[in-house]
């Protein structure tokens, strides 16, 4: 698969949002996941593009200034009984692990954590390496299941089953995304 | 002010409002004045103030209290941009300033620097901010907060160093079903 042309400013456009991010869409409002939690990246603004532009309005999107926030702010929704889902870049894993471990796991606050992992294929970025590569091994350190998502094959599967396991586990649920389904920047 | 004492007011004084408490003393002193609609964590400091946030956006019909630490705040500064970005106005939310980390031996935190929560909360776009240092004072202006749906507010409490010796429960669990229960059953 050849890099994928991801524009460099401007808006993403909702009418070019790939199969992979209707997918992950649709098996949300299934499960009635609603709030949109996020830090937003490249990969990830395509995914928010296409919720903006939800025909029904389903989807509330909630924007946090560290990643870390966003557990804060899924246990309250979670609480006050909607779902929602954390949407962050391997980076941004990398700055909620105390409040994933101490609040999500130790409180049973369930949502799909969603992760598009830098570090791993076409990485032009040597200080993305680190974090990039470390997040299947913090998720297992902290006892959080996980599945990466590396093509379209079965994706519905994949993700109807993740959340159907997430919300039974009663925690939270890490969702990799991989260069190898979203693509790449050549540069930044 | 003694932080016991203005929580107890604060308690009094949010009716059916839930409140979620920051972590060590802060909500140590919420315990004393226990209800189901109390929410306690045992860590993740910083959050209370972003598990408000999500309180508010999952429940419009409910005014949600934070008391939260000066020190739980500056750990998560960037919260009250959030919400403010968020513009959510059912939130009330007290940091009670005592100048530093108390559970962990006192250590100066914030106001002994020159650090003003209250001007931090204005810079973020909070419409109603005060600072109080007297039990009379703060009992006035948190009725008001109370009472004002319109507009989110941030008070700043002054309070005297001090440990309170009340824990909550250490069953996560059985605090969240409690919490989630008292919840559904107000409106």
């Amino acid at each position: 698969m050849t890099t994928l042309d991801i524009k460099r400013s401007g808006r993403h456009q909702a009418a070019n949002a790939p199969a992979w991010a209707r997918a992950v869409l649709e098996a949300f409002r299934a499960e009635d996941i609603r709030n949109l939690v996020f830090l937003p990246d490249t990969v990830m603004g395509r995914l928010l593009a296409l919720a903006e532009a939800d025909a029904q309005h389903f989807f509330r999107l909630v924007s946090v200034h560290r990643e870390e926030e966003a557990v804060g702010i899924l246990a309250g929704l979670f609480m006050g009984g909607q779902r929602g889902a954390m949407l962050v870049q391997s980076s941004g894993l990398g700055n909620a692990l105390n409040a994933l471990g101490s609040l999500a796991m130790a409180y049973h606050i369930p949502f799909p954590l969603l992760v598009s992992l830098r570090g791993e294929l076409g990485e032009f970025n040597p200080a993305q390496l680190h974090m990039g590569r470390a997040v299947p091994g913090c998720l297992d350190a902290l006892y959080i299941p996980h599945v990466t998502l590396r093509g379209t094959d079965d994706l519905e599967t994949i993700l109807s089953g993740a959340l159907k396991t997430c919300f039974t586990t009663e925690g939270p649920f890490g969702i990799l995304l991989s260069a190898q389904l979203t693509g790449w920047k050549p540069e930044a | 002010m003694e932080r016991l004492e203005a929580t107890r007011a604060a308690v009094e004084l949010a009716g059916e409002s839930p409140i979620v408490g920051g972590v060590g003393n802060s909500t140590f002193d919420l315990v004393a004045c226990d209800r189901p609609r109390h929410f306690y964590m045992w860590n993740s400091m910083g959050m209370a103030s972003s598990i408000a946030l999500g309180l508010a956006l999952a429940r419009p019909d409910l005014r949600v209290v934070v008391l939260d630490g000066d020190g739980s705040i500056l750990m998560n500064l960037g919260s009250l941009a959030t919400q403010r970005t968020a513009g959510v106005e059912n939130l009330v939310h007290v940091i009670w300033d005592n100048g530093g980390w108390e559970i962990t031996g006192g250590q100066p935190a914030g106001s002994p620097f020159g650090i003003d929560l209250e001007t931090v909360a204005r810079g973020c776009g909070f419409p109603r901010t005060a600072t109080v240092s007297e039990l009379d004072e703060f009992r006035r202006v948190f009725a008001e907060a109370i009472a004002d749906t319109q507009h989110a507010w941030v008070i700043v409490g002054r309070v005297a160093r001090g440990d309170s010796p009340y824990r909550p429960s250490k069953s996560c669990i059985g605090l969240r079903d409690r919490f989630m229960v008292a919840l559904a059953g107000s409106s």
